[in-house]
């Protein structure tokens, strides 16, 4: 069994690029040759900070769903205080009284918050700071302070040193296993245990804790719980990536996750291999500009939130702006259809144009402006789709397919005035632009009942003929 | 230039700086703390390592008004993107606020370790922005961050009104035609420039306690704006001196989280012992008013006996039934009476006053102490009244505070007829 003390100068010069020299020109083969150089050195980092990202991927889902971030970055800096007695108590870092003082910590902190808002009146928001920076405070005054004593830098608690796990082994099997790895993988492997055995109790109070409460869900208790993996989770990833950069890897990748899916029970499976990903990445990342590990992990989070914002599927910047510009072009598309249907309707029955325009006030649908670029393209585009066609020797018309179309625009138009007409008090004149806006959105069937209640005699308000259901 | 007590002028300027420091972060985040945004600074603060940074790889040099110009640009950058995700994403307030933190303090260190990994010359001393180092200003720097400060209050000052409006009434403001967003986003900013002034004393991870501790402490002490800014101020500064002066007697220790230590310090002080909303005051207020109303009830449960008087348990048990802290109450209560001469004992001529339990212990009303118990038992009619007929009014008025009876029932409209 190999122990270094963190602190040593010697192995703080063991940075990434002294063990493993890059090899220029070729990454992938040096790629590889890093996951086994060094007695597979790299590998057992990479897989300690998966492991530790993949627990801390499971908790955070649960505090972003319950809009629980804040408590988790709050107990990230608090449990440092706990941990540190627990090191001066004799504890190991990753052993279980480490384990122990950082879960009390946390409690200490959440029963501050609460005693400061219920006996002080303090907001919760303003006590949280309070609270969390004094333990902080606290815990780095002491680390300072008995750094002779012990195995903590102020430095590493702060940002980890993730090169530095494997130096930390403990034999198992005749393999030398980082100790923080054995914490991490025993952690989770509790974590999961314990979300499988609470889950449906989880996400009651995730979704609607009073209910949950009425319903007899021992609501404090799941908090609680929720609580103590949150710092069971924090002070596993306490060695690999310090204490400030678990809040990232407890939040970001619940919150990508939460993008990217609809159900917390495909949320959590997604944030753990988004977290687990994250971490592989950014190890590799920094192995390869030679810098933090757990600084890279953090940077390539964010990056990986950045794209879920914009690439997911239903919520993404993309498919939102996609999804509107669609229904964009398709009223252009619908509008241009039904403005050469009504022309159509005018040359078939001039009359309904005198009766229209005769004492009933004016129809701007049929007042045509001039096509702008957007009708153009539209036209082209309805055109190339069979919807327009072109005899020889003539001008733009309706094809027999897009005469359908057109005819179902108008119609859910004039179907609209005539239920407006009948059932709101608006004068006819104004029954025209609601009916602009609705004609894109209603279904057959939506029509066929429209149909049936107001307008079995067939024509709208103006006058005008409702064109049949094709 | 040496002083006489032998402080050098470099050690007075840095601590006059510093002072100014904690006076300004107290001032501006006092509306930080009252429009309920006291976190909001936390995400800034983390990101002014990745500013301080990148401006020392931009420039090269390590003069502290570039490192902190980077890291205001780092800080404005990282409210920008909350606000962005705010509008953009459908992530809720507080996780964007996390990842905003986490993701650029994340950045902030990959970018210091690459600087120290690479020995670029100068950038060893980054990492002390971390967690703050006084010492190692120079009077140059402290004068310009105590014009900072100044600016920094200069604009409190003279966005009093609105601030002041913004924070305790959005709606009304906004109804009125402020420009509430504006001024959000005005205190927001000035949060940030105060995060990044008390960079080099409390250091990233820390400074938000030096914008949010000071303000809630003197919270505790008054309910007035006007009142309320000079003390945080006072706090502040108090916490950012004492803080400094310890570091310098223990250099090991970063001056951060001592200056946030004393603010806690101060704030405990504040939480335990202010004259209103302390801890000790708001429990010396329930006793009273628990007294009172427990005397009140001894004396509506004496009344209604009359003839040979009563026995001190059967009042007893018609006030306090077999509750410990009900019993405690209630022997205060009757102490407290006997004393005043409210209660006395039935026969006093055949026992005399040395036997207070007298008369088999028989006790009755004085003659003065009739009218109060009458006065008493008609508002306990009127209190049971109230409890059957509104439940609802009672249940919370009992579970906030046990009311003071004079007050409540001095509403005619609620006595019983009599």
């Amino acid at each position: 069994m190999r122990r270094v003390p963190l602190t040593d100068r010697a192995v703080r010069s063991h940075r990434l690029s002294a063990v493993c020299p890059r090899h220029p020109g070729n990454q992938i083969v040096s790629l590889l040759t890093l996951l086994t150089e060094g007695g597979g050195m790299h590998a057992w980092a990479i897989a300690t900070a998966a492991v530790v990202a993949a627990g801390a991927s499971l908790v955070g889902s649960f505090l972003v769903v319950r809009r629980m971030s804040l408590l988790g970055d709050a107990i990230s800096h608090a449990v440092l205080p706990g941990i540190v007695l627990a090191v001066l108590a004799g504890g190991r870092p990753g052993g279980p009284l480490v384990l122990v003082g950082a879960v009390a910590a946390a409690l200490v902190t959440v029963w501050l918050t609460r005693v400061l808002r219920t006996a002080g009146g303090i907001a919760e928001d303003a006590g949280t700071g309070v609270a969390f920076t004094t333990l902080f405070a606290l815990g780095v005054v002491i680390v300072s302070a008995a750094a002779s004593r012990i195995d903590l830098d102020p430095a590493c608690v702060l940002h980890g040193v993730l090169e530095l796990v494997p130096f930390d082994t403990v034999p198992i099997g005749g393999v030398e296993v980082p100790r923080a790895f054995l914490t991490a993988a025993a952690v989770f492997v509790v974590l999961v245990a314990a979300a499988i055995a609470t889950w449906p109790l989880q996400v009651f109070t995730a979704f609607d804790a009073e209910a949950a409460a009425v319903a007899g869900v021992p609501a404090t208790a799941v908090t609680t719980g929720l609580l103590v993996a949150t710092a069971l989770a924090t002070v596993a990833g306490f060695e690999a990536v310090g204490a400030i950069l678990v809040v990232a890897l407890l939040v970001v990748p619940a919150a990508s996750a939460e993008l990217v899916t609809r159900r917390l029970c495909w949320m959590v499976p997604v944030a753990i291999l988004f977290g687990v990903a994250a971490a592989v990445v950014g190890y590799l990342a920094a192995w390869r500009w030679n810098t933090s590990a757990a600084g890279m992990i953090a940077v390539v989070l964010g990056a990986g939130y950045g794209a879920a914002v914009v690439l997911a599927p239903e919520d993404g910047l993309l498919a939102r702006l996609r999804s509107r510009g669609g229904f964009r072009w398709r009223v252009v598309c619908e509008d241009r259809l039904a403005t050469r249907w009504r022309q159509e309707e005018r040359l078939r029955e001039p009359s309904a144009e005198r009766a229209g325009a005769g004492g009933r006030g004016s129809l701007p649908a049929d007042a045509t402006p001039p096509p702008g670029l957007g009708d153009r393209v539209a036209d082209l585009w309805l055109l190339a789709t069979g919807r327009l066609e072109r005899p020889a020797g003539a001008g733009l018309r309706l094809s027999a397919r897009g005469r359908d179309e057109a005819a179902t625009v108008v119609r859910s138009h004039r179907l609209w005035e005539a239920w407006l007409g009948r059932h709101a008090d608006v004068p006819l004149d104004h029954l025209h632009p609601p009916a602009e806006w609705i004609e894109h959105h209603l279904g057959a069937d939506v029509r066929r009942r429209i149909e049936a209640e107001v307008a079995p005699e067939g024509s709208d308000p103006h006058g005008r003929t409702i064109p049949p259901e094709s | 230039m040496t002083l006489a007590a032998g402080v050098s002028y470099n050690t007075l300027v840095v601590v006059a700086g510093v002072a100014a420091v904690g006076f300004a972060a107290g001032v501006v985040g006092s509306f930080g703390v009252l429009r309920r945004r006291a976190l909001a600074g936390d995400a800034a603060a983390h990101a002014t390592l990745a500013g301080v940074a990148l401006a020392f790889l931009a420039t090269g040099r390590r003069d502290l008004p570039v490192l902190l110009g980077g890291a205001l640009v780092a800080a404005i950058a990282a409210l920008g993107a909350l606000v962005l995700v705010r509008r953009v994403a459908r992530t809720r307030d507080d996780a964007a606020t996390a990842i905003v933190l986490g993701v650029s303090f994340g950045l902030g260190i990959a970018l210091v370790s690459g600087i120290t990994a690479r020995g670029i010359p100068g950038g060893a001393g980054l990492e002390q922005f971390l967690l703050g180092h006084a010492a190692a200003l120079t009077a140059a720097d402290a004068l310009l961050l105590a014009g900072a400060s100044a600016v920094a209050v200069l604009v409190v000052v003279a966005g009093l009104k609105e601030a002041t409006l913004v924070s305790f009434d959005p709606a009304f403001a906004a109804a009125t035609g402020w420009p509430v967003t504006l001024v959000d986003y005005a205190l927001v900013t000035l949060v940030a420039v105060m995060v990044v002034v008390g960079l080099p004393a409390a250091g990233a991870v820390l400074v938000t306690a030096l914008v949010v501790i000071p303000p809630v402490a003197a919270r505790q002490w008054t309910d007035r704006v006007p009142t309320m800014l000079p003390l945080a101020g006072g706090f502040g500064l108090a916490s950012a001196v004492v803080g400094v002066a310890l570091s310098a007697a223990a250099p090991r220790l970063a001056t951060g989280p001592l200056v946030v230590l004393v603010a806690a310090a101060i704030f405990t002080a504040s939480f335990f012992f202010a004259p209103r909303r302390g801890w000790l005051a708001r429990r010396r207020e329930q006793r009273a008013v628990e007294g009172v109303w427990t005397r009140g009830r001894v004396l509506a449960a004496a009344a209604a006996p009359a003839g040979e008087g009563f026995l001190r348990h059967e009042i007893a048990a018609r006030v306090a039934g077999v509750d410990a802290a009900a019993r405690r109450r209630f022997d205060g209560a009757w102490l407290a009476l006997v004393r005043e001469g409210a209660l006395v004992p039935a026969r006093p001529a055949a026992t005399g006053p040395a036997d207070p339990a007298g008369a088999g212990g028989r006790w009755r009303l004085s003659t003065e102490a009739r009218g109060r118990a009458a006065d008493w038992s008609r508002r306990m009619r009127a209190w049971d009244e109230i409890v059957r007929t509104r439940p609802a009014d009672a249940r919370t008025s009992l579970t906030i505070d046990l009311p003071d009876p004079g007050t409540i029932f001095r509403d005619d409209a609620t006595r019983p007829p009599h």
